[in-house]
C-alpha cells in the first residue's frame, strides 16, 4: 500500500479550467509550476538575446545604458527566482511522492498556495516594465545603496522587491511540502537508506531552502521598508548587513538550482549504464556535508569588501571540493563497466557532468581571495556561473526532462530531434560562455552595455553562441510539441529503470499507485525485482543494496 | 492500521547539528560577528521537525485530501494583492486583505465539510 494512502475524496470533477488551476494533486501543481517557469524562462531568455545583440559589437546599438541595466537584472532575476529554482522544486514535487511510494504530497494545499504566490511574484516582477521608470535594474541581488529609493526611484523597483519576496516565499512553501513528504509519508519498507538518489538530493535541497529562503523573504521586506521609510540599512555597515542577508540566500540558492539535477543525472546514469548507483551511502553523506557547507560559504562574495573573515570563507569554499569530488566519483564509477546506452537523457547527463566540471573548477578560483580580487566583477564570473547554471543545471534538467517525460505524459520524445537539440545546445553553451573566461581575465567588466573595441571579436563569438542556445531550446520545444501531437506510447517503464515511479502507469493515476507497490528492498526496487526474476543474470555493480 | 514512515528525523537532526557547528566556527573565527546567528534560521526548524517526528510518528492509514481547492487560490491572490498594495496604496492592501480573509473563511468551511463528509 502506498504511504499515507487511500484518499477519501469526492469523484473526479469534470475537467475545467478552474478544476486544473485549483487542483491539489501534486502532479498537477508541479505541472503548473513547470509551465509558469517555462514561460518565465522564455521571457528571460529573450532578454538575454537582446543583451547579446547589443554586445555583439562595441558601442551602443539597440538599447540605452539604463535599459541594459533592466535587461540583465530581469534576465538574472527571472532565471534564478522564476525558472531554475521553481522548476527544480517542481521536479521534486512531481517525483518525490512517486519515488517514496506516497499517494500524495504531505500538504497539497500548501503546495498549491505556494504555486500561486510564486506566480503572482513573477508577474509582479515583470510588471515593472509597464511603469514609468521601468523594471528592477539593480542586479539580481538589488545591491545597496544602489537599490535605495534615492538611487533607483519608481514603482518598478518596488514591484521587483515585492515580486522577489513572493516568488521566494512560494518556492519555500513548495519545498516544505516536499520535505514533509519525505520525512512523514514514505511507504512501508521505504527506509531512509532505501530512498532513490533523486529523493536524497531533494531532501538536501529542501534543507537548504528551509535554512536560507526565510532570510531572503525578510531581506526583501526590510529592503522595501528601507525604500519607503529608511533607516534600516544606513551607511556602509547597513549596506554590508544587507549583503550578508542577501548572500546567505544567494549562494545556497545556486545549489538549490543544482542538486535536484545531480539526483536526476544520477538516476539517468544508473539506468542507462544498466547498473546500480555506485557508492550510494557515500553519496548520501557527501550530500549532507556539501549542502551544510554550502550554507557557510556566502562570505566569499564579499572578499573584496574586506568586511568578512576571508580565511573562514575561503576554507569552507575550498572544502566543497571534497564532497563534490565524491559525487563526481560516484557518477563516473557508476558508468565504468556498465553497458552504457546513449539515449538522449544519457547524452544530456554526460553533458552535465563534463560542463559542470568547468563551472566547478573555476569556482575554486573565485574561492581563493587573491584570485577573486582579480576576477571579481568581471566577465570571468559571468562565465563561471553560466557554466554551473546553464551548461550544468539546464543540461541536468533536460536529462531529467527527457528521462521522465514518458512517465509524465505517457508519450516518448523523438530521439533524433532530442540528440540534435543536445549537440546544438552543447555548441551554443560553449561558444557563448567559454570566450567570457578570456574576456574576464583580460579585464572586461560585467554589467556594461558598451566595452573597449579590443573585446569585440570574443563578444561576437558569444553572441553567435547565444543564437545556437536559442535554436537548441526551440528544438526541445518542437520535440515536445511533435511528441504530444503524434504520440508514441511509452508504456509503464520504457527505459528499464530502477525506481518505484516506473512501476505505476504513465501518466500515474490520481493516487499515484493503482495496484500494490513492489517489495521495497533497496533504493532500486525494480532492479531488485528484475534480478529476482532472472537469477541467472549476474547483477552489475556489486555494491550491496542498503 | 499500519504505522507510517519511521526514522525520518535523523537527517534533519544531523544537518542541523552541522549548521550549528559551522555557525559556532564562524562566531569564533569572526570574534562574535552577529552574522553567525543566521545559521539558527535553518537549525531551529529542522531540530523541531526532527523532535516532532520522533515524538509523533506519521500515523499512516487513510488521509483526507481534496481534489481541488478554489479557496486556496483566493487566499493566495488576496495575499499577493495585499503585498503589491505596499507600493500601490492602502486601498489595494485593504482589498487584498479582504479577499484573503474571505478565502480563509471559505477554506475553513471547505476543510470542515470535507472532514464531516469523511466521518459519515
Amino acid at each position: 500500500m502506498a504511504g499515507g494512502a487511500q484518499i477519501a475524496a469526492p469523484a473526479p470533477p469534470a475537467p475545467s479550467a478552474m478544476g486544473w488551476l485549483a487542483a491539489t494533486d501534486h502532479k498537477r501543481t508541479a505541472a503548473k509550476v513547470a509551465v509558469a517557469a517555462t514561460f518565465f524562462f522564455l521571457l528571460s531568455g529573450v532578454l538575454a538575446l537582446v543583451m547579446r545583440a547589443e554586445l555583439a559589437q562595441p558601442g551602443l546599438q539597440f538599447v540605452s545604458d539604463h535599459t541594459y541595466d533592466e535587461l540583465f537584472t530581469m534576465h538574472g532575476s527571472g532565471m534564478i527566482y522564476l525558472f531554475l529554482t521553481p522548476v527544480a522544486l517542481a521536479l521534486g514535487l512531481y517525483l518525490v511522492p512517486l519515488q517514496v511510494g506516497a499517494a500524495q504530497v504531505a500538504a497539497p494545499r500548501l503546495a498549491l498556495f505556494g504555486f500561486w504566490i510564486y506566480l503572482c511574484g513573477g508577474l509582479s516582477m515583470y510588471s515593472g516594465f509597464l511603469t514609468d521608470n521601468g523594471a528592477g535594474s539593480d542586479t539580481w541581488g538589488a545591491t545597496l545603496p544602489l537599490a535605495s529609493s534615492g538611487n533607483t526611484p519608481g514603482v518598478g523597483m518596488d514591484l521587483w522587491v515585492i515580486g522577489v519576496g513572493l516568488a521566494v516565499l512560494g518556492s519555500l512553501l513548495i519545498a516544505v511540502t516536499i520535505l514533509l513528504t519525505i520525512i512523514r509519508l514514505r511507504a512501508p519498507g521505504m527506509t531512509m537508506l532505501r530512498m532513490p538518489v533523486f529523493c536524497w538530493t531533494m531532501l538536501a535541497t529542501t534543507f537548504m531552502v528551509v535554512a536560507s529562503f526565510p532570510v531572503m523573504v525578510v531581506a526583501m521586506a526590510l529592503l522595501l521598508a528601507e525604500r519607503h521609510i529608511g533607516g534600516i540599512f544606513d551607511g556602509a555597515t547597513g549596506s554590508v548587513a544587507y549583503q550578508q542577508l542577501f548572500w546567505f540566500f544567494g549562494h545556497p540558492v545556486v545549489y538549490v538550482m543544482f542538486f535536484p539535477f545531480v539526483g536526476a543525472v544520477g538516476e539517468v546514469v544508473s539506468t542507462f549504464s544498466r547498473k546500480r548507483f555506485f557508492g550510494y551511502r557515500a553519496l548520501v553523506v557527501s550530500l549532507l556535508l556539501f549542502t551544510a557547507l554550502s550554507m557557510a560559504v556566502w562570505g566569499h562574495h564579499l572578499f573584496i569588501l574586506g568586511a568578512v573573515p576571508n580565511q573562514y570563507y575561503s576554507l569552507t569554499s575550498q572544502l566543497l571540493a571534497v564532497p563534490a569530488g565524491i559525487e563526481y566519483l560516484d557518477l563516473i564509477a557508476t558508468m565504468i563497466g556498465g553497458a552504457i546506452v546513449f539515449r538522449t537523457p544519457m547524452l544530456f547527463a554526460v553533458g552535465f557532468i563534463l560542463q559542470f566540471l568547468i563551472g566547478g573548477l573555476t569556482g575554486i578560483i573565485v574561492a581563493s581571495p587573491p584570485l577573486d580580487y582579480h576576477v571579481n566583477g568581471s566577465y570571468f564570473i559571468v562565465a563561471h556561473f553560466h557554466y554551473t547554471l546553464l551548461a550544468g543545471s539546464l543540461f541536468g534538467l533536460l536529462a531529467g526532462f527527457h528521462y521522465w517525460f514518458p512517465k509524465m505524459t505517457g508519450a516518448m520524445l523523438r530521439e533524433r530531434l532530442g540528440k540534435l537539440s543536445f549537440w546544438v545546445l552543447v555548441l551554443g553553451a560553449n561558444l557563448t560562455f567559454f570566450p567570457m573566461f578570456f574576456l574576464g581575465f583580460e579585464g572586461m567588466p560585467r554589467r556594461v552595455a558598451d566595452y573597449a573595441p579590443r573585446f569585440g571579436n570574443l563578444n561576437l563569438l558569444s553572441s553567435i553562441g547565444a543564437g545556437f542556445i536559442a535554436l537548441g531550446i526551440l528544438m526541445v520545444l518542437a520535440n515536445v510539441f511533435v511528441s504530444l501531437r503524434r504520440r508514441e506510447p511509452a508504456g509503464d517503464d520504457p527505459w528499464g529503470a530502477q525506481t518505484l515511479e516506473w512501476s505505476t502507469s504513465s501518466p500515474p493515476p490520481h493516487n499515484n499507485f493503482g495496484a500494490a507497490l513492489p517489495a521495497i528492498t533497496s533504493y532500486a526496487p525494480l532492479l531488485d525485482r528484475r534480478e529476482a526474476e532472472e537469477p541467472e543474470r549476474e547483477p552489475r555493480g556489486a555494491e550491496a543494496s542498503a | 492500521m499500519s504505522r507510517g514512515a519511521k526514522g525520518g528525523g535523523g537527517p534533519p537532526l544531523a544537518w542541523a547539528c552541522l549548521l550549528l557547528t559551522l555557525g559556532a566556527m564562524l562566531a569564533i573565527w569572526s570574534e562574535g560577528d552577529p552574522s553567525s546567528l543566521l545559521f539558527l534560521v535553518g537549525a531551529i526548524p529542522l531540530l523541531a521537525l526532527s523532535a516532532w517526528n520522533r515524538a509523533s510518528p506519521a500515523p499512516g492509514g487513510p488521509r483526507l485530501l481534496a481534489r481541488t481547492s478554489v479557496p486556496v487560490v483566493v487566499v493566495a491572490l488576496g495575499a499577493a494583492l495585499a503585498a503589491v498594495g505596499l507600493t500601490g496604496g492602502l486601498w489595494l492592501v485593504l482589498i487584498g486583505s479582504e479577499i484573503a480573509l474571505f478565502g480563509v473563511v471559505w477554506l475553513a468551511r471547505e476543510v470542515a465539510l470535507e472532514r464531516r463528509g469523511a466521518g459519515r
